[in-house]
C-alpha cells in the first residue's frame, strides 16, 4: 500500500472551485473531482479496509458533494467540508465496528496524558504505520489517517469528526499508543 | 472507481434538464393547484362530489408542488446561474397567469377568476423576490470568483 499523498492544501485554490461550482461551471466539477477523489478514496480505503468498499463509499461522498456544494458557505473550509462528509458517510457504514469495544478496553494502561497541548509529532515511519494502520478500531484508525496520512491540522480534524480538539488529542494520543503496543509485539521497533 | 466514472455520475446528478423539469411541475402544479382551488372556494353551486373532487384535485397538485420544491432543495438543487434562469421561468409563468385569469374576470365577471388573479398576483410577488436574490447572489458570486482569479494569477506570478 502506498502512502496517501495530500494534495497541496490551498484555500484560496478550493474556494475558487466552490465558488465556480455554486455558479454553475461544469468543468469546475471535474477540476475538483481531478484535485480531491484520491484523497478521499485513500481515506476511504484506510477506514473501510478494502477497495470494493471504498468504491462504494467514495461514490455515496461525490453524490452527497455534488448534491450539497451549493450550499457551501465558506469555500475556503472545502479540505474539512469533503472529509466531514467522508466521515459521515463512513461511520454510518462502520457503525457494527463501532459496536465493537474500543481501544479504551482493550487492556492497555491510558492513564498517562499528553504533557501539553503541541501536536503530537510523527513517531513511526509511514510504511510501518500503515501496515499496522489496517488492523485498529475504526476510531483510532480514522484520527490516525486524517493527521498522519492527510496531514490534516487539529482543528480540521476536530470539524471533520465534530468533536472538540481536546478529544482528537486524546483520541490521537490512544491510537498511537495502541499502535505502539501492536508494533511491540510485533518486534518492531518505533 | 476513478475520475471519468465520477464524471459521468456529476453529468447525471447536474443534469440541467431535470432541473428545469421540476421547476416546471412546480410551476404547472402550483397553477393547477390555484386555478382548481379557486373554483372550490369561490363557486357555490357546485355539488358537493364536484367540490370534494376539486378539493382532491388541488391537494394532489399541491403534493406535487411540494415534491419538485423538495426535489430542488436537496436533490436536485439550482446552481446560481440555474437560480436565475428558474426564477426568470417562474415570473413569466406567473405573469402570464395573472393575465389570464385578470382577462377571464374583467370579460365573464366569474368570481373565481378573480381569486386565482390574486393567488398568482402573491405567486407573482414571491418570483419576483427570488429573482431579485438570485441575480443578487449571482453577482456576488462572479465578483468573488473574479477577485480569486487574480489573487491566483497574482500568487502564480510572484
Amino acid at each position: 500500500m502506498e502512502p496517501a499523498l495530500p494534495p497541496a492544501h490551498d484555500p484560496l485554490a478550493d474556494e475558487w472551485l466552490v465558488v465556480r461550482c455554486q455558479l454553475g461551471e461544469r468543468p469546475a466539477f471535474d477540476e475538483l473531482i481531478q484535485r480531491w477523489h484520491q484523497p478521499l478514496w485513500r481515506y476511504a480505503r484506510h477506514l473501510a479496509g478494502n477497495d470494493a468498499a471504498a468504491d462504494d463509499a467514495a461514490q455515496e461522498v461525490w453524490l452527497r458533494v455534488l448534491r450539497g456544494i451549493g450550499r457551501l458557505r465558506d469555500g475556503a473550509k472545502l479540505r474539512s467540508w469533503l472529509f466531514g462528509i467522508a466521515h459521515r458517510v463512513l461511520m454510518d457504514r462502520l457503525r457494527d465496528q463501532y459496536r465493537r469495544p474500543l481501544a479504551a478496553d482493550a487492556g492497555l494502561e491510558l492513564e498517562e496524558q499528553p504533557a501539553d497541548d503541541s501536536a503530537p509529532t510523527l513517531e513511526f515511519e509511514i510504511a510501518a504505520m500503515l501496515e499496522e494502520l489496517a488492523g485498529l478500531p475504526a476510531v483510532e484508525r480514522e484520527v490516525l489517517t486524517l493527521f498522519y496520512l492527510h496531514e490534516l491540522p487539529l482543528d480540521e480534524v476536530a470539524q471533520v469528526l465534530t468533536v472538540p480538539v481536546g478529544t482528537v488529542k486524546s483520541r490521537l494520543y490512544r491510537a498511537r499508543k495502541l499502535l505502539r503496543h501492536q508494533l511491540d509485539i510485533r518486534g518492531v521497533q518505533p | 472507481m476513478n475520475p471519468a466514472h465520477l464524471s459521468s455520475l456529476a453529468d447525471r446528478e447536474l443534469s440541467a434538464k431535470a432541473r428545469f423539469g421540476h421547476v416546471l411541475l412546480l410551476l404547472a402544479a402550483l397553477a393547477m393547484s390555484t386555478v382548481v382551488g379557486s373554483l372550490c372556494l369561490t363557486e357555490p353551486t357546485l355539488p358537493a362530489r364536484t367540490r370534494g373532487a376539486f378539493a382532491a384535485l388541488t391537494g394532489i397538485g399541491l403534493c406535487w408542488a411540494a415534491y419538485a420544491a423538495w426535489v430542488l432543495s436537496s436533490r436536485r438543487v439550482l446552481l446560481a446561474f440555474q437560480q436565475v434562469v428558474a426564477a426568470r421561468m417562474a415570473v413569466g409563468f406567473c405573469a402570464m397567469a395573472l393575465a389570464g385569469a385578470a382577462a377571464v374576470g374583467v370579460g365573464h365577471g366569474i368570481a373565481a377568476a378573480w381569486a386565482a388573479a390574486a393567488a398568482f398576483a402573491a405567486l407573482l410577488l414571491a418570483a419576483i423576490l427570488l429573482l431579485v436574490r438570485a441575480r443578487r447572489r449571482l453577482r456576488r458570486l462572479m465578483a468573488r470568483r473574479d477577485e480569486l482569479e487574480r489573487q491566483l494569477r497574482g500568487v502564480r506570478v510572484s
